[in-house]
């Protein structure tokens, strides 16, 4: 992953990180919790567009975030027609915020299902609808097979790509939420937000932590249902608060489409936490079941009306799982699903031209890359005036932890590591994290690390500065690290000393 | 760590402590359905790349260095509450990452700079709440936040993302329902998570399959004197498992045999009994703080 490369040049804060000279970037298309996302063309081959979702930098003082971990991890293993296409991944130096390149998709289902209800007037038609959530349930049953469940599918998360030749295909996105299952052996702890409320299958709502590949499926549920009347089935109103607030009123709207969920059908809905501590709303409330039928307009002998209703069942164990859905009669009948959810292979089907995504041209890229490290430089290093003026490499203060009962001693200029030649070093590949070039010489200077009495002490200090410089220098020019003798050796002589005591 | 008093029994109290410690894993007995079976076997699968890394054959690896690394590790998992399986994790990035450079891992600022990283990464993978890196601490270094970050990035990078491997604590429940039905289930959990992690502190955690050392920690715990055709009949239940497996098994049992009776006081302890067993971690302890840690009394003043 990455190019190795792609670094900006420290000194000049004018000029673009390298990584960033491969593609024109259009503008920006969208924003989120999780940061910015543009629209790019690769230079070498203009034909292709690539959206750039920029990592919004975790808070300061958290290194890497998780959110980020999980959703690269899980991306980089899934190769699948129907999952998004993760192209490349760059790390911006200065200040180490990520950049995911995907390839780019110019429709989802938000803005599908927004155009038809808003501007077209009219039903999505049976064949995109049934060719969607064949793709769909394509994409996901890979996910459910390789332990993986997305845990936020929603309309805006389902992409489908615009002219080209994967015109029509979906893609399923933003695994930010996703994560591997690890089967009923080892129950997925509850961390934080899962699944917007709307398509939040009744268990997570009812405090289920021991959850699985099921709550996708009711996800898919509400989007099919979605797709078939342009509304979204269940609109609760979400308590905001943390942690995962009881959402009753979300329960209250499901319950009154299909009826209060009982133990008959749903023998492990009395071991859920909130259904036994809210027995006054949720238990005490009696609905009339509206029907589903009425509210998607589908007669209960419909194929489609069977499928979703299996989809929206209550117990998570009954609900119908991805594979059991591609095998339904409903994808048997006509019109068959196709690969270009948009055009039908049916001469005379009336096709419907969906906006572009709208770009704002206005924010710049590179105003949002950081070019220049992200905390100021401090003053008091022993070792900046060596550096000298403005520079990258000038970061951190070194702040050597006091070490009780110890004198520390700061012989001047020992080196302690000997940088072994750059030269034939090949072989060592620690990775692309882009690196500043052309530091070595200075560098150089920095190899002294100050060193205790090996007969007292068994660490070196190192203050943060020369760690990251090192860390930067190693990275960038491959170069080994030979190991020292005088740190086994002074090694040796404590545990000879211990022993003898 | 509560202790203060530079003893070899320093390590005594952790042990346990940890043993006590029971919000960790699901000590309950979980039957393993057909689905659990089709799960486990599919993790099998994954597990390859445990196989194909060749160590330390090119270069010695630095056993001080890499004992304090693992043994700072799981003092800081205790303190922090954070899983099992999450200081596991940690070693595997640890150990792959020496397994993927060529760094020498006898430096040791980087490789405590590299603990911090992985074990931050590790909890980021596993844990529901994570400390912030500030609370990350190390003996002799003060490590900024912004360091400790390149340093992640630089795992990532060499790990290639693929961070989410599995732990020998995700086969436990599955090799004791295999192995020892419902029968002492808590008891053999208990002393297999033990094991385990007394036991990457004498191995390289990427040249053995997380599975085989959860099976053979379990088999261990369960009763630590069996004899080869009783380990060959139990090994037998699990299906998709070859002669290599069973070979890999019985070294890592017999490892663990070591270890147990390296630590056996000279009265036999009986297999099954427990309160015997932190006896035999402690004297590990002892045998440890002479031979290899000669600096963990060091660590543990300079700690305050």
């Amino acid at each position: 992953m990455g190019d190795g490369r792609g670094s900006n040049s420290g000194s000049n804060s004018n000029s673009k990180p390298e990584w960033l000279e491969q593609y024109d970037v259009i503008g920006k298309i969208g924003e989120g919790t999780y940061g910015l996302v543009f629209l790019a063309k690769i230079k070498l081959n203009r034909a292709k567009s690539i959206a750039i979702k920029k990592f919004k930098q975790s808070k300061d003082g958290d290194g890497v975030s998780p959110t980020a971990i999980r959703e690269i991890m899980l991306l980089r293993e899934i190769s699948h027609e129907n999952v998004v296409k993760l192209a490349n991944v760059h790390i911006n130096h200065a200040d180490m915020s990520l950049y995911l390149a995907f390839d780019y998709a110019e429709h989802d289902l938000y803005e599908i299902i927004r155009h038809h209800r808003d501007k077209v007037n009219q039903p999505i038609n049976q064949y995109t609808t049934k060719s969607i959530l064949w793709q769909l349930l394509n994409g996901l049953n890979y996910l459910h097979s390789n332990w993986i469940v997305h845990r936020d599918l929603k309309p805006s998360n389902i992409l489908v790509m615009g002219d080209g030749e994967e015109q029509g295909v979906v893609k399923i996105a933003d695994f930010g939420l996703a994560r591997i299952y690890q089967a009923p052996l080892k129950p997925l702890s509850e961390n934080g937000v899962v699944v917007t409320i709307w398509y939040r299958a009744p268990e997570l709502l009812l405090g289920a932590k021991h959850y699985t590949s099921a709550v996708d499926m009711w996800a898919v549920g509400c989007i099919f249902a979605e797709l078939l009347t342009l509304k979204p089935l269940f609109q609760g109103q979400e308590v905001k608060g943390t942690p995962n607030p009881f959402q009753l009123d979300q329960l209250d709207k499901i319950f009154k489409v299909l009826g209060h969920p009982t133990q008959e059908k749903w023998p492990t809905l009395v071991n859920l936490p909130h259904w036994q501590s809210d027995v006054q709303h949720i238990q005490g409330h009696k609905y009339d079941n509206a029907g589903l039928y009425n509210v998607v307009h589908l007669s209960p002998k419909n194929p489609a009306y069977d499928l979703l209703s299996k989809m929206l069942e209550y117990d998570p164990r009954k609900r119908i799982t991805a594979a059991q859905a591609l095998e339904h009669e409903y994808f048997r009948m006509e019109p068959l699903p196709g690969r270009n959810a948009l055009v039908s292979p049916q001469p005379g089907e009336k096709v419907v031209s969906y906006p572009t995504r709208p770009v704002d041209t206005s924010t710049d890229i590179e105003g949002t890359i950081s070019l220049q490290p992200s905390q100021p430089v401090s003053s008091g290093n022993s070792m900046s005036g060596a550096m000298g003026g403005p520079h990258v490499m000038q970061r951190s203060m070194p702040r050597p932890m006091p070490m009780v009962g110890m004198q520390r001693m700061q012989p001047p200029g020992i080196p302690a590591y000997n940088l072994a030649s750059q030269a034939g070093m090949g072989g060592v590949n620690p990775g692309s994290i882009p690196m500043q070039r052309g530091v070595a010489p200075q560098a150089h200077q920095q190899q002294q690390m100050r060193r205790k009495d090996p007969g007292m002490g068994n660490d070196w200090i190192s203050s943060t500065t020369e760690i990251e410089a090192l860390l930067r220098i190693q990275l960038d020019s491959r170069i080994r690290w030979s190991r020292s003798g005088r740190i086994s050796k002074g090694r040796q002589d404590l545990r000879s000393n211990q022993c003898r005591r | 760590m509560e202790s203060e008093t530079p003893s070899p029994n320093l390590l005594c109290s952790e042990d346990e402590s940890s043993l006590n410690e029971q919000k960790d894993e699901n000590l309950e007995f979980c039957s393993v359905s057909e689905s659990d079976c089709e799960f486990i076997e599919t993790l099998f699968q994954r597990e390859t790349s445990f196989r194909s890394i060749k160590i330390g054959s090119t270069r010695s690896r630095s056993k001080c260095c890499r004992l304090d690394a693992v043994k700072w590790i799981l003092d800081t998992r205790a303190l922090f509450g954070y899983h099992h399986r999450t200081a596991y994790l940690s070693v595997i990035y640890f150990d792959l990452f020496f397994a993927r450079t060529e760094y020498s891992d006898g430096i040791p600022w980087l490789v405590r700079l590299l603990s911090v990283a992985c074990l931050s990464l590790a909890a980021k993978m596993e844990e529901c709440r994570v400390r912030a890196l500030t609370e990350y601490c190390v003996e002799g270094f003060k490590f900024q936040t912004n360091v400790i970050q390149r340093m992640e990035l630089m795992v990532l990078n060499t790990l290639e993302w693929t961070m989410g491997s599995a732990t020998p604590f995700t086969y436990l429940n599955y090799f004791v329902s295999k192995f020892c039905g419902e029968s002492r289930h808590r008891q053999v959990k208990l002393r297999a998570s033990e094991l385990i992690l007394a036991v990457i502190e004498e191995i390289n955690v990427v040249e053995h399959r997380p599975s085989v050392i959860a099976a053979a920690a379990v088999l261990a715990a369960y009763d630590y004197r069996l004899t080869k055709t009783t380990l060959e009949n139990k090994i037998e239940a699990v299906l998709s498992w070859g002669s290599l497996e069973k070979e890999h098994v019985f070294s890592c049992y017999s490892l663990l045999q070591e270890i147990l009776m390296l630590k056996t006081p000279k009265t036999t302890i009986s297999p099954n009994s427990l309160s015997n067993y932190s006896t035999v971690i402690s004297r590990d302890s002892i045998k440890r703080g002479l031979t290899f840690d000669d600096s963990s009394q060091v660590h543990k003043l300079s700690k305050r």
